[in-house]
């Protein structure tokens, strides 16, 4: 027994002296160049490598998600020791390969279920929504704010609430409209779910669709949108108001870093959940990194002053900044999930004071009082 | 928003987005006429795409993207003619051979390119007055591009050409009796290789429409599926370039429709249709007049030799 | 005077080439496409015998990589077949695509909302897929022999049919509760997944019910009243018709082989890997498309189609090697498979002539015109 032990702790020794990098796989649902989701992972990976010198990646894209086992066979094989899956419909096939591979850490990007090797990760916008939300309603002239949202998915669902809750904080009359096109990808829905958001009357874009489609259609009547997971400013340098950017960089880091330090081991990660948010520095409320509000649209929103019951007399671009500094901080002050909150449906969902849990946030389902459109799974 | 409004508006939506699906369409119309069917229209659109989309950032004009992409479009369809009408392999194959490598070259040569705004787009037209003519101003003559008048254009000039001229003639001897145009001194193989090329060409053009003018930037695979839509509609509109109008329009508004009516109707049953409607109209076509009234070229799909029969 | 004949050769067409031909063809056309492919390789800085070695090893001689290929083939050998079968009765079925959707949709409809004994489950999933799969090709059937439209543009339309009902279903009302809102139907109970080899993806019910079938149709062409009526239906249609086939009925019936063969490779994918319905282009990725090229390589013969299967499931599997282990773009994959299928295609001609040595008298001639001229 007691040699076995020494055997072992030998053969230990030996892999630890012959890995001194940490190999790294990274597994992408879509192209590098998609602009969007795996753009942003791949940037982030890049950024990876050069704060962590001792890790060595291998990426692969366009991974369709029921085929993730086999190109985790491969990337085993490969000598990966850590591999980040990052998309949702991985996460069966995940959680397959992290059986049969005990001793291999797996990362799964917006998963939800784990295992001892396995944690789950996630970089929410939903804060990021609220700001944004702030600065359609003051710069919509028609009240009219339209959304092209991918799947009606509690993420989704999320984050246009935000949108719409912070919109409603400056101007009462906002509404948004919201057009699903049941796609990650798709251009050409993309575009003529924009199209038929402007026929209906709305003059403010967002969207949750991995190109830039919606903003240059909306830049071809002059309408202002945001941009979505990269930096889309360059697409329409007048019309981007800010956006959702995202650091995927800033969880990779802090994860791996926890891994080689040994605080992280394929035995431990059941309950490991990053919901990074804008106090991790892992989202951020801007246009195009530090662009928090496009300078072209200052004057307007300096110009929209509003009554506010927290802040009194105040610009909507203050306010702005005001909101971005309660929820930078460690310890946020603010969380735009509180009560008093109701549906659009006139149940209340949080009592004054109230605030939404985690848990809450990540089976959200209801829809704000000023959202219009379809909404499946309504409660 | 009134019934007028959303009739208005998704017809001028369903123009716009059906003329990619219609130039292409054109082009497979005419390869199909002198029978030869090919499957790469996918391929080719976004060896189109991705070529508009180069020359077009590079040399700041457009309009050069749209040319050089017919081109390269042009080129694609060239090889497919080979293997189809020179080896007279099987066309099937080399169609689906042809769209596979076409997204594949496509998504190598664009690595470079994704990502970045078009410097200079095709723009909006609005024709002065006709944009302000009732009903049909802002369906036709309000925000639409070029490509999409030359498409209408197009279809009528094939239409005429196709039916009412000479080589039109000789077109359609080629895909329906090939024997009976060689006894007649048609150089089969070469009108065969033109009405490949010129699908190829057509394709190109539907394929830079997107990278130019309706979505100005390269995207991986942004064709999406359109090029096999565009298949479709070549039968649908059994062969004929005036009815791939009506039929590229048709699938347009289904498919502008499934969202602009969310709320009533479930959008993955709307854009169905189309394809609902292409079988039932070939039904009741045969049902009133018989099959022989398809006008599906007699030859299509079959290869030609000299002396073979 | 051509080139051939100067060197005292000429092409002859060849009636039906022999097996041992098309076979040598078949290998010379890949062989090409392999030489081809090493060259990419080499653009992209990979030494090709490096990347083949590296492939086989991954491939062929690593028992999950093995695995991986075979499974990747379950379905197109399916769907292959059956096509190979409507293809000899010049049935031209581009509809497997559709098919395939129909047999998953029915087997999943039994799996999550009919209450069945577990035993009768899974040959009950396999009945309502092949039936489901059947029917959706019984629609172009009909209409092609009784109206005469054309089934290739119904069998074609036919999938995208399918396939928004399959979005549909799961966005609506076969949304899983479980499914947190994402677009899956429920999860099947686990106990009536299709049982696999090992660890493995491999579910070999289907693989067994694969090879089964292409036996069965390999004995229903050569043996049988039905298999001798389709192919004389193929051959030549009129000398059928003299002989008093019924197209109807023998339409219908290899239709619904056909077809429902397409069904079961459906099942076998929502059974033996997903256990549940999922977005449609993640059920089948492109087989029934690429189920066509299968049955064509295979040249009509079902026994070939389990060859071509599983060459295609190789090229595949291939692919994703390329992806991970070389390193190279993945768009590459695109570009290779695009090669190898116009090789192998660009050599029927040679299964269609062979070359024949002039007869010694007309070569004679041919020098003798050949000196003159040269004079």
């Amino acid at each position: 027994m007691r040699r076995t032990v020494l055997v072992l702790l030998l053969l230990l020794g030996f892999a630890l002296a012959q890995s001194d990098t940490l190999k790294v796989g990274f597994i992408y649902v879509g192209p590098v160049g998609d602009a969007g989701w795996t753009f942003a992972h791949d940037l982030a990976r890049q950024k990876t490598i050069e704060a962590l010198p001792n890790v060595e990646t291998i990426f692969v894209e366009s991974v369709p998600e029921p085929e993730v086992e086999p190109f985790i066979d491969q990337l085993v094989a490969e000598g990966a020791q850590v591999i980040f899956a990052t998309s949702f419909g991985y996460g069966d096939g995940v959680l397959s390969a992290a059986e049969r591979y005990p001793d291999v850490i797996f990362g799964h990007a917006s998963g939800v279920e784990r295992a001892p090797n396995v944690m789950t990760y996630m970089a929410d916008f939903y804060q990021v929504y609220y700001l944004n939300g702030l600065i359609a309603g003051a710069l919509s002239e028609s009240n009219k704010l339209g959304y092209v949202a991918a799947f009606p998915i509690p993420e989704v669902k999320r984050h246009i609430n935000a949108f719409a809750l912070g919109a409603k904080e400056v101007n009462p009359e906002a509404e948004v409209e919201v057009v699903w096109i049941f796609s990650w990808f798709d251009p050409a829905g993309a575009k003529e779910a924009t199209e038929a958001l402007i026929d209906k009357g709305a003059d403010v874009f967002a969207f949750t669709e991995d190109t830039p489609t919606v903003i240059q259609t909306a830049a071809e009547q002059g309408f202002p949108s945001f941009s979505h997971y990269a930096s889309m400013l360059e697409f329409s340098p007048d019309t981007v108001a800010s956006g959702q950017l995202v650091n995927w960089e800033t969880i990779y880091i802090d994860f791996l870093q926890g891994v080689i330090d040994g605080t992280y081991t394929s035995e431990n990660l059941e309950d490991l959940d990053y919901f990074w948010l804008l106090q991790d520095e892992a989202v951020e409320a801007a246009a195009a990194p530090g662009v928090v509000i496009n300078p072209v649209h200052e004057e307007a929103l300096r110009a929209a002053i509003i009554d506010h019951p927290e802040f009194g007399e105040i610009s909507v671009y203050d306010l702005v900044f005001e909101r971005l500094a309660q929820m930078e901080v460690a310890e946020p002050t603010f969380d735009p999930f509180t009560g008093p909150l109701s549906d659009r449906k006139g149940n209340r969902v949080y009592a004054e004071g109230e605030q939404a849990t985690l848990a809450e946030l990540l089976s959200l389902q209801w829809a704000a009082e000023n959202v219009v459109g379809p909404w499946e799974g309504e409660p | 928003m009134d019934f007028l409004d959303l009739l208005t508006s998704t017809s001028a939506r369903a123009l716009a987005f059906s003329t990619p699906l219609l130039w292409a369409a054109l082009g497979e119309i005419y390869a199909e006429r002198a029978g030869v069917v090919n499957l790469g229209v996918e391929g080719m659109m976004i060896l189109g795409a991705v070529a508009g989309f180069i020359v077009g950032q590079t040399s700041g004009s457009p309009l050069l993207g749209l040319v050089l992409a017919a081109g390269v479009g042009g080129v694609a369809a060239l090889v497919h003619a080979f293997i189809a009408v020179t080896l007279r392999a099987n066309q099937y194959v080399s169609g689906l051979a042809l769209t596979i490598f076409g997204l594949g070259l496509s998504g190598l040569l664009g690595r470079e390119w994704v990502g970045q705004p078009l410097v200079n787009s095709m723009t909006f037209v609005t024709v002065p007055v006709l944009s302000e003519v009732p009903v049909l101003g802002p369906v036709l003559f309000t925000d639409q591009y070029l490509l999409t008048y030359a498409g209408l254009v197009a279809a009528a000039l094939l239409w005429f050409v196709l039916h009412h001229t000479r080589l039109g003639m000789t077109l359609r001897t080629v895909g329906e009796a090939p024997v009976a145009a060689d006894v007649a001194g048609i150089n089969v193989m070469a009108v065969r290789y033109g009405a490949v090329a010129f699908g190829g060409v057509m394709a190109g053009i539907a394929g830079a429409y997107l990278s130019v003018a309706y979505r100005p930037s390269w995207g991986e695979g942004m064709t999406n599926g359109m090029g096999w839509i565009a298949l479709a509609m070549a039968i649908f509109a059994l062969w004929d370039p005036l009815r791939a109008v009506g039929a590229a329009f048709l699938f347009g508004a289904f498919f502008t429709l499934s969202f602009r009516l969310q709320n009533v109707f479930p959008p993955e049953l709307l854009t169905l249709m189309p394809y609902v409607f292409t079988i039932v109209a070939l039904t009741l076509v045969a049902l009133g007049k018989g099959a022989r009234s398809f006008g599906a070229p007699a030859a299509l799909g079959q290869p030609y030799q000299r002396g073979e029969r | 005077m051509s080139l051939l004949e100067r060197l005292g050769y000429r092409l002859e067409q060849r009636p039906v080439p022999p097996g041992r031909v098309v076979f040598l063809v078949t290998v010379g056309a890949i062989v090409a496409a392999l030489i081809v492919t090493g060259i990419i390789f080499s653009l992209f800085g990979v030494n090709p015998f490096y990347a083949y070695a590296t492939i086989a090893e991954r491939t062929l001689f690593n028992f999950r990589g093995f695995t991986e290929v075979v499974r990747k083939s379950i379905p197109l050998l399916l769907a292959g077949v059956g096509l190979v079968l409507a293809f000899r009765a010049q049935f031209w079925n581009i509809g497997a695509e559709g098919q395939i959707l129909a047999g998953a949709v029915a087997a999943t409809g039994l799996a999550l909302f009919v209450p069945l004994p577990v035993w009768l489950m899974i040959p009950g999933m396999f009945l309502a897929g092949f039936l489901a799969g059947g029917l959706w090709g019984l629609v172009p059937a009909y209409l092609k022999v009784r109206l005469g439209v054309n089934e290739i543009i119904t069998t074609l339309m036919l999938n995208y049919v399918a396939l928004y009902i399959v979005r549909w279903l799961i966005n609506g009302p076969w949304k899983g509760a479980s499914a947190t809102g994402f677009s899956y139907s429920d999860k099947f109970d686990r106990a009536i997944w299709l049982p696999t080899v090992g660890t493995t993806r491999l579910h070999w019910p289907t693989l067994l019910l694969g090879l089964v079938l292409a036996l069965f149709v390999a004995l229903l062409l050569s043996r049988m009243q039905l298999g001798f009526e389709i192919r004389m239906m193929g051959q030549s249609p009129e000398a059928a018709r003299y002989a008093g086939v019924n197209f109807l009925r023998t339409t219908l019936i290899l239709v619904l082989f056909s077809a429902g063969a397409a069904g079961l490779a459906g099942v076998g994918e929502v059974a033996g890997i997903h256990h549940r319905l999922i977005e449609p282009n993640s059920i089948s990725l492109g087989y029934g498309y690429t189920a066509i090229i299968v049955a064509l390589l295979a040249r009509g013969s079902p026994l070939a189609a389990i060859l071509s299967a599983l060459f295609m499931g190789l090229v595949f599997a291939s692919g994703d090697i390329m992806k991970v282990a070389l390193r190279l773009p993945f768009q590459i994959t695109g570009v290779i498979n695009g090669l190898i299928l116009m090789f192998v295609i660009c050599a029927e001609p040679f299964l269609r002539y062979r070359l024949v040595r002039l007869s010694a008298e007309h070569r004679r001639g041919l020098n003798g015109r050949g000196v003159e001229s040269a004079d």
